[in-house]
């Protein structure tokens, strides 16, 4: 009975989309390097403390290599959705949009000897917007990531920072998402933050969130609800 | 019978003085017994100082020695001021209530019974735990501390609950007996004053008159005419003359004592108080009694058992996960959280509390049936009972003495002994009946209290003794009204009844006018008033009393005492107007009118007749597989006949004795094993070890103990409750507080019984009728099946609230339900359905099958437990897992990706978990989520439990032969199950303290199949019960 009735069940769900998605009608922003606690921590004279961060990246972007996206991704029109409507026939695989690692600038850790900048201090912190299928991002208008100290002498200390894509923008050209059996090579965009002179050993509190028109920020609950909080500590000796 | 039974009336032809000789025996022994009753209960303390204590010599002193003793004056009594001395140094007269557990203790009690201290323990792990997560990390989650709060509230709350319900059937009990406030007539500072009973002090000189309750401890100073009633203190059902000489060594044999609490029913009396309150015989008993250990119900037993067996999975479920969890390699922390979520789901919070209420409403039920319940478990008590002791006068009988036979005309009329007595049917047109009614009517110093010309004539007082009361009714239901016929025949003389003369006469003026004559009538034992008589009236006409007449006249005296029954012979003599003219002036001290010659007229024989409803009642018992024991201190004929008559000795069985005299051979030659009834009387129980009682208990079906002493009846109930049997006991007086409190359940009586018997007892009868006993014998059957089908009902969702916690652990899916949506099920979905089986009619006839074997029949046996949990318990949990994966798959998570989910799941920083089609999660997101997971997992569980509720109506028959609708409260509890779960879920969804959230309301059905599917399943189980009765299957799934 119990096995009929899970099988009725699972015919009733789709495989490429989930029949509801009610609880993410704002995506969540998620930073990398994914640290325990999203603590971000950098002894910058410890080359093993900020070692695994830079390792972890390193397989993060791997995907993003120039070469790999020109490879399996289109080239896409900047500034609209990339929509490929399954119009009756099923439209498989979708076809996904390149964001190419060099797009990152002095975060793309390609040729770079600081290591994203960790080894010097002014480390760099990719923020990621969750994936929710068949959600239109923005609705049709440009949106980007900003971050601030989240109190007032986090904001001090925090210094100034530099933004990958330029004003940490998101193109909509990204949007919608098909979901990963269907938009095989999806790679999502990414926003770098490169952190330019942190008050060194001191914790700071750091939010940064989407501006986008249908993007929430101010879930009292959730969060995580269209924005990241972080902690940022440069040590140095 | 000497000075016990005053009347000439004896049931017995021959060996007068035998019995007198063997009642005075055994009346010592009775005594003794209550003393030895004493003793034995007292086990602490030393004999001598016992005897000391009990030691009245009062009795034997002269007045001018008692004066001396208690420094008061017999005319003039006490000053006030030495009163209240006294009464500050002795305390006030009255027994002190029985000691009371203090009530904080009482809930106390409450609180840490049954589950209570597993719950605790739950809570404080919660504590612990919350405790250990602070000290790691600042800004843990308060989680636990609300999970801990909850369950202590839990524990509290069904504390006070339980708590209150107990208190609520005490209050019931306290308000029952409390006293009318009782005055007493005392002399104090040479004055007569009227004051409260409780101020009383020993020295008090008091008057008694007839219908007084007697004050205190009395020595009599000065009697006239007294007579009390000991019944509540000895068992003596006869009055007791009183007078002022010391007669006897024992304080409760001489004449001249009167005690505390029993009344004076005829006369006067002037008495010197010598004990007050706890310190009279009766307070010493009823103290004494108090002494005796209350049994456990087996109820409690039960539910000790039961709670035992769910503990116990619990606790080796939980240590045994812990373990798992541990080895796992799960936190510690994290397997103490498993460990009471284990706990939190395997303990019914909610069933001590619906068992509490159950009974009461079978309580409540019982009491409109005039059974009140004193101590709720004693519900079930009678349910279970295999043997009643009953008590024969007042239970049995209704305690009034009512003419049964008539014996004129060389035949035997029999009159109506029912309650209302209305329709007599015997032959009335005989010239003898004309004359006998005469008699009756004017021979008779009983009267009616005036003003009672609307009550029935069977319920009006009488001031009387109960032979004159029985005449005075029956020649008034007969005759019409007697006053005026005694005006009439106007009484110019009278004899009353004395012991030495045992007859009693009168003589009349007659009512006919033309009639100068004037009649003489009388009363008394037949014998001796044959022995008066020359003629006899047969047919109207006097005629010789000749040896057939006078033979004729013995066997219908034989025939009648053999029924038990107290026959008066009448006779009567018209005097010779010649002899005796008008103004003949009677002297009834110089009997200058003829004593001899007259004639004789008839018998009449009286009995206290079975009440109409017994023998059908007995009938139910015996059918129902309850044996019925009498225990009576009334003569063994008296009470053989009864038991005949009520069907305590069914109509075909015979005594020894009986087989012996038909057989013709001596008692010795008769087997055995042919009696099915005995009758034992006191004389022969004193003379019997253990064993050979128990012999008796075991090899008669049918047992009437007669002549027994306070004391004995004790022992007959340790007999029977050594043969495992659960006794029941009825008893009105304060020497049966002893056994009333040994028997597993005590009934006392609720007109006639002592305050001392009520509060020993667990029950008491309103109506005193021992139909109600039945009655009371079907509910507590009813409601142990129907807590069965509770308990049944309620265990099963137990597995389906366990499994997720498991798989959880084991498989590591997000948790499926959460600790305070199982406490949301258990205190809130299940609890009026569990309630609503308390009110599901009995499957078959109830009454038909054995009472249950307290140790073999359990409330919670194997195939129940695992019925409910293994079978039933597993497809709900299938259901409710349906229900949850549902849920996860339509909203991403496919089954498969859950599967060791668990640690990313519950990562707080992981907000980007990806879901089976790559999308991502915060964690708020999928708490969400997984809160929603909880409410589908509750929602399919309330759903499959309905499916639940309405197996359970039935145990073996299927729902259709017991009715879908004929419990509406089941209905009740249905839809109280479905407006509870739609107020979580779409009431308080947004409280998220709670974690229910909005259900999309096509998840309610998703569990549907599963529930027919139990309700099959069930229909075929009750189908081959039905089937192969006796079978493997029968044994093991019928529960």
């Amino acid at each position: 009975m119990f096995t009929l009735t899970m099988w009725v069940m699972l015919q009733t769900v789709s495989d490429h989309t989930p029949k509801y998605q009610d609880r993410l009608a704002t995506p969540g922003l998620m930073i990398r390097p994914k640290t325990e606690n999203l603590d971000v921590v950098v002894n910058v004279s410890d080359a093993e403390s900020w070692g695994q961060h830079v390792q972890k990246l390193n397989k993060f972007l791997e995907p993003y290599n120039d070469s790999v996206q020109a490879q399996k991704n289109d080239v896409c029109r900047p500034g609209r959705y990339y929509e490929q409507p399954d119009n009756g026939v099923l439209n498989y695989p979708k076809r996904a949009c390149q964001f190419n690692r060099t797009q990152l600038g002095d975060c793309s850790g390609l040729g770079d000897p600081t290591h994203y900048g960790y080894s010097t201090g002014q480390p760099c912190v990719f923020i990621k917007m969750n994936r929710v299928i068949n959600f239109y991002a923005g609705a049709n208008q440009s949106m980007n990531v900003t971050c601030v100290g989240k109190r007032e002498e986090d904001a001090e200390n925090l210094g100034s920072f530099v933004m990958f894509p330029a004003h940490g923008n998101i193109d909509l050209m990204y949007f919608p998402y098909y979901g990963k059996k269907f938009h095989v090579n999806y790679t999502q965009p990414l926003v770098a933050v490169k952190f330019l002179n942190v008050t060194p050993n001191v914790e700071v509190n750091v939010e940064c969130r989407i501006n986008a028109v249908n993007i929430a920020t101010d879930d009292e609950r959730d969060k995580f609800a269209g924005r990241v909080a972080f902690k940022l500590r440069i040590n140095k000796t | 019978m000497g000075q016990k039974t005053p009347q000439i009336y004896s049931v017995e032809l021959n060996g007068a003085k035998d019995m007198k000789q063997t009642d005075k025996g055994d009346d010592k022994d009775k005594y003794r017994g209550l003393w030895s009753t004493c003793l034995e209960l007292r086990k602490n303390h030393h004999k001598e100082h016992v005897t000391k204590e009990i030691d009245l010599d009062d009795h034997k002193l002269s007045n001018k020695e008692l004066e001396n003793k208690y420094h008061t004056n017999i005319v003039t009594g006490l000053s006030s001021t030495q009163a209240a001395e006294l009464l500050a140094r002795d305390g006030p007269n009255a027994l002190s209530p029985p000691q009371e557990t203090p009530e904080i203790i009482k809930f106390l009690k409450q609180m840490v019974g049954g589950f209570s201290i597993l719950l605790w323990v739950g809570a404080i792990l919660c504590w612990i735990a919350y405790g250990i997560q602070f000290s790691n990390d600042k800004s843990s989650s308060l989680d636990n501390v609300y999970l801990g709060t909850v369950l202590a509230l839990v524990v509290i709350l069904t504390g006070i609950f339980a708590y209150y319900q107990e208190a609520k059937s005490t209050n019931i009990m306290a308000s029952f007996s409390k006293m009318i406030p009782q005055q007493a007539l005392v002399i104090r500072d040479s004055e007569k004053k009227i004051i409260p009973a409780e101020q009383l002090v020993v020295g008090d000189i008091v008057e008694i008159k007839g219908g007084d309750q007697i004050p205190a401890d009395i020595r009599l100073l000065f009697a006239q005419g007294c007579k009390v009633d000991n019944s509540s203190l000895t068992g003596e059902s006869e009055p007791q003359p009183r007078s002022c000489e010391f007669t006897h060594d024992n304080p409760l044999e001489t004449k001249n004592i009167g005690f505390y609490s029993t009344t004076c029913l005829e006369g006067t009396a002037t008495g010197m108080v010598i004990n007050t309150g706890d310190r009279t015989i009766i307070g010493h008993i009823a103290s004494l009694a108090s002494g005796v250990g209350n049994e456990k119900t087996p109820i409690a037993t039960e539910i000790e058992h039961f709670v035992h067996i769910v503990a116990g999975v619990a606790i080796s479920i939980g240590v045994l996960f812990f373990i798992i969890a541990v080895s796992m390699k799960y936190r510690v922390l994290d397997s103490i959280i498993f460990l009471i979520g284990i706990i939190v789901a395997n303990v019914p919070e909610g069933l001590l509390a619906t068992v509490t209420v159950t009974l009461s409403l079978t309580a409540k039920r019982m009491a409109k049936k005039n059974c009140l319940v004193k101590n709720l478990e004693a519900v079930e008590t009678l349910g279970s009972t295999s043997i009643i002791c009953s008590d024969k006068t007042g239970t049995l009988t209704q305690n009034r003495m009512t003419v049964a036979h008539l014996w004129f005309d060389n035949q035997i009329f029999m009159a109506d002994t029912s309650e209302d007595h209305f329709k007599q049917t015997f032959d009335q047109s005989s010239g003898t009946w004309a004359s006998l009614s005469k008699i009756i009517t004017l021979c008779n110093r009983a009267e009616f209290r005036p003003g009672q010309e609307r009550v029935p004539i069977m319920k009006r007082v009488v001031v009387g003794d109960a032979s004159e009361t029985a005449l005075l009714k029956f020649s008034e239901v007969v005759l019409g009204d007697v006053m005026e016929i005694r005006k009439r025949n106007h009484k110019v003389a009278e004899i009353p009844f004395n012991s030495t003369n045992k007859f009693q006469l009168s003589i009349h003026k007659t009512d006919d006018p033309t009639d100068k004559r004037f009649l003489m009538v009388m009363k008394g034992a037949p014998e001796k008033i044959l022995e008066k008589c020359s003629t006899i009236m047969v047919n109207g006409q006097e005629q010789p009393l000749d040896q057939s007449t006078a033979e004729a006249f013995y066997t219908a005296y034989m025939e009648l005492g053999g029924l038990g029954e107290r026959v008066l012979g009448f006779c009567h003599l018209y005097l010779s107007a010649d002899e005796f003219p008008e103004t003949y002036s009677f002297d009834v001290d110089a009997m200058n009118f003829p004593m001899s010659n007259l004639c004789f007229v008839g018998l009449l024989s009286m009995i206290d007749p079975p009440r109409s409803t017994v023998p059908d009642a007995i009938t139910k018992c015996r059918s129902a597989g309850i044996k019925v024991i009498m225990v009576t201190g009334d003569h063994p004929i008296t009470a053989k006949a009864i038991a005949k008559s009520v069907g305590i000795i069914s109509a075909n069985s015979e005594t020894v004795e009986d087989i012996a005299k038909r057989l013709n051979i001596a008692v010795e030659q008769v087997n055995k094993q042919d009696a099915k009834a005995v009758v034992v009387t006191g004389m022969e129980l004193k003379d019997m070890s253990e064993d050979q009682l128990d012999e008796v208990l075991t090899s008669y079906p049918e047992i009437v103990f007669a002549r027994t002493s306070p004391q004995q009846k004790l022992i007959i109930v340790e007999g029977c409750q050594r043969q495992d049997a659960v006794v029941a006991v009825t008893g009105d007086g304060v020497n049966d507080s002893p056994a009333l409190k040994k028997a597993d359940i005590g009934i006392a009586m609720g007109i006639a019984g002592s305050d001392a018997a009520k509060n020993a007892a667990d029950m008491v009868l309103l109506d005193d009728n021992f139909a109600s006993i039945v009655t009371g014998v079907e509910e507590g059957r009813l409601i142990f099946d129907n807590l069965k089908k509770t308990i049944a009902y309620t265990l099963t969702k137990n597995i389906a609230e366990l499994c997720p916690f498991l798989i959880y652990i084991i498989v590591g899916v997000p948790l499926p339900l959460g600790t305070i949506t199982i406490l949301f099920i258990d205190l809130g979905t299940d609890i009026v359905p569990s309630i609503a089986l308390a009110y599901e009619k009995a499957e078959s006839d109830i009454m038909n099958r054995k009472p249950r074997h307290k140790k073999k029949d359990r409330l919670v046996n194997k195939p129940l437990a695992v019925y409910s949990y293994l079978h039933i318990g597993l497809m709900q949990s299938l259901g409710a897992f349906l229900v949850y994966f549902t849920v996860y798959a339509q909203e991403g998570f496919r089954p498969s990706t859950l599967i060791n989910l668990r640690v990313e799941w519950e990562k707080d920083f992981v907000n980007n978990l990806e879901d089976s089609y790559g999308q991502e999660w915060t964690r708020y997101q999928r708490k969400y989520l997984e809160w929603t997971g909880y409410t589908a997992f509750f929602i399919g569980i309330m759903i499959q439990q309905i499916a639940d509720l309405i197996i359970r109506k039935t145990r073996k028959n299927s729902i259709f032969q017991q009715g879908l609708f004929r419990n509406k409260v089941i209905w009740v509890g249905i839809a109280s199950q479905i407006i509870i779960a739609l107020i979580l879920s779409y009431g308080l969804g947004s409280i998220t303290a709670l974690n229910f959230t909005m259900l999309r309301p096509q998840y309610w059905f998703v569990a549907v199949p599963h529930a027919f599917l139990i309700w099959v399943y069930d229909e075929v189980r009750k189908l081959f019960i039905r089937l192969y009765p006796g079978s493997w299957w029968d044994k093991n799934m019928y529960y």
